[in-house]
């Protein structure tokens, strides 16, 4: 018994990874080939009950805490990173309505994101506005009972997929920067918005990416969440779980490049022996276990103190950041310990090293998680 | 509506078990516990048969004190309640003295109508629990059964048998030893894992069995357990005509009796 761990999120960790070997893994290849969504995986997922993992059961979600998900994200990424990711991305888009929404606003969209009856997405990012969410210029104006929006967001993971969106908009055209920044609930079916242009991108491609373009799309003002200018708050207040996310992700990727790499070392035969047997090699395999466990732990660090509803900005920065690059450095190592193999479409850390480096990218970049960092401790 | 005990063994994971090649000895330290897989099926069977025809499945289980840390694992997958005995007899009970625990501790619970349990376990797969609990509970036997419903308060069973099927209809009480072809066990579901610990579960003494000391002796010794390793014979073909290499192996094979 691995006393860091309750019996059920050791059970929870052992579902998810049966799940994932058992059905992703043999998936993960054609989803990356074909940048097929994961429609399959994510409605066995809501059998699982794991498309609303730690949000309260009372609105459809598994009442399960934030280390069960790390837990969990990190079984799915070991086999399919895209589908990990089409997952979190989902999951991320009921946080804001259970944290800033009205009673009314959760009854009616939280358990039909949590049930996967429908799928959420997360729009923040535009063309000026990415890291810097006061670069915002997509614009919300109040006429009669609706929001009307115009604008264009950019790299929206699940847009050709989602029914609900969270929107963020301008609506005070007066304000600059961080501030008349709004958060708007955007179903489908009721405000008709276009799905533009699909990004190929060099890894994750089984999650989808997409421009989501509004013209005058009008938006009941009910599906204002919160009060007008909380959206930066909204935003932030959300990220830092979403980071927690990707971090355990991104160790799901390290390990993985740990496993094949030990495999693939053992395997081999060069000079009449196994890779294993030279120490450059060792030493590589043992620099990613460190970084692996560091990594590991920094995650649950941060999901343990965002489940004790302590702050914990600072702490899943910082795993976000260790975390994807320690993935990205160690699929580099694991190509490398795989020579041409690992060049070749098909060998799975060919995936892994694409897949991993959009992770010190989404999310906050490596840059930003730099800056939020520093900035606690240097005031 | 069939009330239904489940027997499940608590076993090493063999995957974690390594033998020592020269010495045949089997290393343990480092293998971690689980349900059996054949009795994941059992479990399974029993709770698709609740699912579908209403009733209860209780869970029952005789191990070491290990056995502890399988309940939650266990009513994750659908049992109601879970009954053990966690005993250090257990280390060295052959399927006599399981059978003997199992029956005792099944008159303790109470009535029931069908008691499941795999065709054999992971580690002994003696196959022989499931009918001497028949024996010892007065019940109905059916081995190999690859399906299971419920009709009438019967049990229908289909047995597999070597080139038939035996489709066969017994009155309760019937203790059924179910193939791992029976059904693909489920993954829990996150809502059942977390529930888990909620379920009664409930631990029986050995000692509270009103068992005579025989019946917990067992009637068979194992006195070495050893790993079987697989010897390669190492044979390389290398004529420079692919036909020639092919029909080698294949007097190869011949010889061995392989094909």
């Amino acid at each position: 018994m691995n006393s860091l761990f309750t019996e059920e999120q050791l059970l929870l960790q052992a579902a998810a990874r049966e799940f994932a070997e058992k059905e992703l893994q043999p998936r993960a290849a054609r989803i990356d080939q074909e940048a097929v969504f994961p429609e399959e995986a994510m409605k066995m997922l809501a059998e699982l009950e794991m498309t609303g993992i730690p949000y309260p059961q009372e609105y459809g979600g598994g009442g399960a805490d934030m280390i069960s998900y790390a837990l969990i994200l990190e079984e799915l990424a070991k086999q399919c990173e895209a589908t990990a990711l089409t997952l979190s991305s989902h999951t991320m888009a009921a946080a804001p309505i259970l944290t800033f929404g009205a009673k009314e606003q959760i009854t009616r969209f939280v358990p039909a994101l949590n049930s996967l009856r429908k799928i959420g997405a997360f729009a923040l990012t535009e063309a000026g506005a990415g890291s810097d969410a006061g670069g915002i210029v997509t614009s919300a104006v109040l006429d009669g009972d609706d929001y009307v929006i115009n604008g264009t967001k950019i790299f929206i993971t699940n847009g050709d997929k989602c029914d609900i969106v969270l929107l963020f908009a301008r609506t005070d055209p007066a304000s600059k920067g961080n501030k008349g920044l709004s958060a708007f609930i955007v179903e489908k079916k009721v405000s008709d918005f276009e799905v533009g242009k699909h990004e190929d991108k060099m890894g994750i491609r089984g999650s989808h990416t997409t421009e989501l373009i509004f013209r005058n799309c009008r938006v009941p003002k009910e599906n204002l969440l919160g009060k007008p200018g909380e959206g930066l708050k909204i935003a932030l207040t959300t990220l830092v779980g979403g980071r927690i996310a990707i971090a355990a992700q991104a160790v799901g990727v390290a390990q993985a490049c740990l496993d094949e790499s030990i495999n693939y070392a053992k395997e081999r035969h060069q000079f009449g022996r196994p890779l294993a047997s030279n120490q450059a090699i060792q030493w590589m395999i043992a620099d990613m276990a460190k970084d692996v466990a560091a990594a590991r732990l920094l995650t649950h660090h941060a999901a343990k103190l965002f489940d004790l509803g302590e702050p914990c900005g600072t702490q899943a920065s910082i795993a976000k950041l260790f975390a994807s690059e320690a993935a990205m450095n160690h699929a580099i190592k694991a190509v490398q310990i795989h020579g041409g193999y690992g060049y070749v479409r098909g060998t799975k850390v060919e995936r892994l090293f694409r897949d991993v480096k959009v992770m010190e990218i989404f999310e906050g970049t490596s840059e930003v998680h730099r800056m939020i960092i520093s900035g606690s401790l240097i005031k | 509506m069939p009330n239904v005990i489940v027997c499940y063994k608590w076993v090493l994971d063999e995957q974690d078990i390594s033998v020592n090649e020269n010495t045949l000895e089997l290393n343990l330290s480092r293998a971690k516990s689980k349900i059996s897989d054949y009795d994941r099926n059992a479990i399974e069977a029993g709770a698709r048969l609740v699912e579908r025809f209403g009733g209860k499945l209780t869970a029952l289980s005789y191990g070491t004190s290990d056995v502890k840390s399988s309940l939650k694992d266990t009513l994750s997958r659908g049992p109601e309640a879970v009954y053990w005995i966690g005993d250090a007899t257990a280390t060295k009970a052959d399927a006599y003295v399981t059978a003997n625990v199992l029956a005792a501790a099944i008159k303790q619970i109470g009535s029931f109508d069908i008691v499941i349990c795999a065709e054999g376990s992971a580690d002994q797969y003696s196959q022989q629990v499931g009918p001497r609990l028949a024996a010892l509970l007065g019940a109905a036997a059916v081995t190999f059964a690859n399906q299971l419903d419920w009709a009438d308060g019967q049990l229908v069973a289909h047995r597999k048998l070597e080139n038939s099927i035996e489709v066969l209809r017994t009155d309760a009480p019937v203790v059924a030893s179910v193939l791992p072809e029976i059904n693909e066990a489920r993954i829990p579901a996150l809502k059942q894992v977390l529930a888990a610990g909620k379920k009664p579960m409930t631990e029986l003494k050995i000692s509270d069995l009103q068992l005579d000391a025989a019946k917990l002796q067992p009637k068979n010794k194992v006195d070495k357990i050893k790993g079987a390793v697989f010897n390669r014979k190492n044979i390389i073909f290398k004529e420079s005509n692919a036909a020639e290499n092919v029909s080698k192996l294949l007097d190869c094979l011949k010889k061995e009796s392989v094909v």
